[in-house]
């Protein structure tokens, strides 16, 4: 009896520093509270925070950090000595249900399938029609370099700076991706404590945003009414997607799986003779991924490796880096309200910042407040899904300067 | 590969480096931005100029498709006979109308005003026509409300 009060998971919490997996499963109630009651991006924040609560269950073992440690020194078949090795075949004999899942974020597998899903699910003619607004969409990625700035005050690692400012990016899969191939275990944060900070603040974002749109604006600005955009054929949708991913994979081969997928995804989509995958794309396998990242992510967020000063950094430069962003949008979104004489609504440069769609529609309340019955929302699309691309074309740079 | 296309200071980092020194961390910011900002203007570039083109082709497509249909109705007219127009004496003035506003949506209007008369048994009169200035009609936020609605 005395055993196997010893084997149960309460003995774990009063051995030593369980009263961290403790702490850990209550913040994961709170955000269970935050995706069910209040609304916060519940399709990844509920399995993140079902995640966290299953690896801080002591001897659940479902998840074990300790498997995905990196491995010095070890010389590979091609005679290679690689100072990154994961043990998969050790993971696959002896690893938990989320050490398995967790594969597909190591390996850097499901950000680029939830592109795909995104990019069958996204209508690039706002932003065909009104190609400008990829300059919008450049813009609000200041928020990621200048967030890097931060954090490499706060004498953080290269790998920590890339992908904490990523976190401006307000994309969610992007974020995992870069943190997955940058961060290891001599760093003091780890891919759940990003990608917890990027999709909270993503929820934020009608929170975050309105107080610097109207800063950084002035009430005629605001109540700008823009004109209707032109419409876009079908063959334009269907270049556009081929056009992307030629020219973005070549400057950036490391932002290809991402771009590759989400172009896949729209062309998929715009091509009309493929309903049946574009369907899937968008709802089945999207659900998936989505159930498979969240609950692998929220695994990684073990006690040790949130309740730690770098996670109040993370969270910290994580808003830092989104209101960056959201400045940067509106600031250049002024510059062309100015060189287009007023015909530019700037409030459409906050949605920059990816977020699809929540940004755009924030662009779009802000407008309304000003003038009940402009819509801004078809205009802020093309910022907004620019941004999407922006923030693949960013994670590339940061992957390309920053060697794992 | 055994030359780089491209020869400039090299700009790696090793993911455990630590003390960034302050031209590195320039470097990053400035290499990022002009990357993101060079690849979307590319992509603007590319984009407007195919979508200029489709324009200038759908509106050369356009106006042949017009100028076909409208030498197929100047043939059937030469054949029919011109009908004599009615001569309707009216008691009420012409609507005065603002200019830009076709004749087809003069006639809707007054169909519709018509058949809102009729079906109160009043004699409603059409006194002019404007466009609203500032707000948007409200069959347009009606249909801008549908668009918008998945979102």
């Amino acid at each position: 009896m005395a055993d196997l009060a010893n084997q149960s998971g309460f003995a774990g919490f009063l051995a030593d520093g369980g009263w961290k997996n403790i702490i850990m499963i209550l913040i994961s109630f709170l955000f269970m509270y935050l995706a069910i009651a209040k609304g916060f991006e519940p399709l990844l924040l509920l399995p993140i925070s079902f995640g966290m609560l299953l690896t801080n269950l002591p001897f659940a073992e479902m998840y074990h950090p300790e498997y995905w440690e990196y491995i010095e020194g070890v010389k590979e078949q091609s005679g290679i000595i690689n100072d990154h090795y994961i043990d998969y075949g050790r993971i696959l004999q002896h690893g938990g249900l989320l050490d398995i899942l967790y594969c597909g974020v190591k390996l850097q597998i499901y950000p680029p399938l939830i592109f795909l899903g995104i990019g069958a699910m996204t209508d690039f003619g706002p932003l065909i029609a009104n190609p400008k607004s990829f300059l919008l969409g450049a813009a609000a990625q200041g928020g990621i370099f200048f967030t890097f700035i931060g954090a490499a005050l706060l004498n953080m690692s290269a790998a920590e700076c890339g992908s904490i400012a990523i976190i401006g990016g307000a994309d969610g899969p992007t974020a995992i991706y870069v943190s997955s191939r940058l961060l290891s275990k001599t760093d003091t944060i780890g891919v759940g404590t990003i990608a917890l900070a990027a999709y909270t603040y993503m929820a934020l974002v009608p929170i975050i945003q309105p107080p610097i749109m109207r800063a950084l604006t002035t009430k005629k600005e605001r109540s700008v009414v823009m004109g209707q955009l032109r419409s876009v054929s079908k063959i334009e949708k269907l270049i556009f997607p081929i056009l992307v991913t030629v020219i973005i994979s070549l400057m950036v081969p490391s932002a290809a799986p991402l771009v590759g997928m989400l172009m896949f995804g729209n062309l998929l989509k715009e091509s009309g003779c493929c309903d049946r995958i574009a369907k899937t794309a968008q709802n089945e396998l999207m659900n998936i991924i989505t159930i498979f990242l969240g609950v692998s992510v929220g695994a990684t967020t073990r006690a040790d490796k949130i309740l730690t000063l770098s996670f109040g950094k993370v969270i910290l430069l994580g808003v830092i880096a989104f209101s960056i962003g959201t400045a940067c949008g509106i600031l250049l979104g002024k510059l062309m309200y100015v060189i287009s004489r007023g015909k530019i609504n700037p409030l459409i440069g906050s949605a920059g910042v990816s977020a699809v769609p929540m940004a755009a529609r924030v662009s779009q309340k802000v407008g309304q407040e000003e003038v009940p019955t402009n819509y801004l929302l078809m205009h802020a699309m093309g910022p907004n899904v620019a941004g999407v691309i922006g923030s693949a074309v960013a994670a590339g740079v940061l992957l390309s300067i920053v060697q794992v | 590969m055994s030359e780089l296309l491209y020869s400039a200071p090299e700009l790696l980092l090793k993911g455990s480096d630590k003390k960034l020194d302050g031209g590195t961390i320039t470097s990053v910011v400035i290499t990022g931005l002009t990357v993101v900002f060079i690849g979307l203007i590319l992509l603007i570039l590319f984009v407007s100029i195919y979508g200029k083109a489709f324009d200038f082709f759908n509106k050369k497509k356009a106006a042949k498709a017009k100028a076909e249909s409208e030498a197929k109705l100047k043939e059937a007219a030469k054949g029919a006979p011109v009908p004599k127009a009615a001569v309707v004496k009216s008691d009420t003035p012409a609507p005065v109308v603002e200019d830009g506003i076709g004749d087809e949506v003069v006639a809707v209007i007054a169909a519709a005003i018509a058949a809102m008369g009729a079906a109160n048994g009043k004699k409603l009169a059409l006194r002019s026509i404007k466009t609203a200035k500032g707000a948007r009609s409200a069959w347009a936020s009606a249909g801008a409300v549908e668009n918008t609605r998945p979102f």
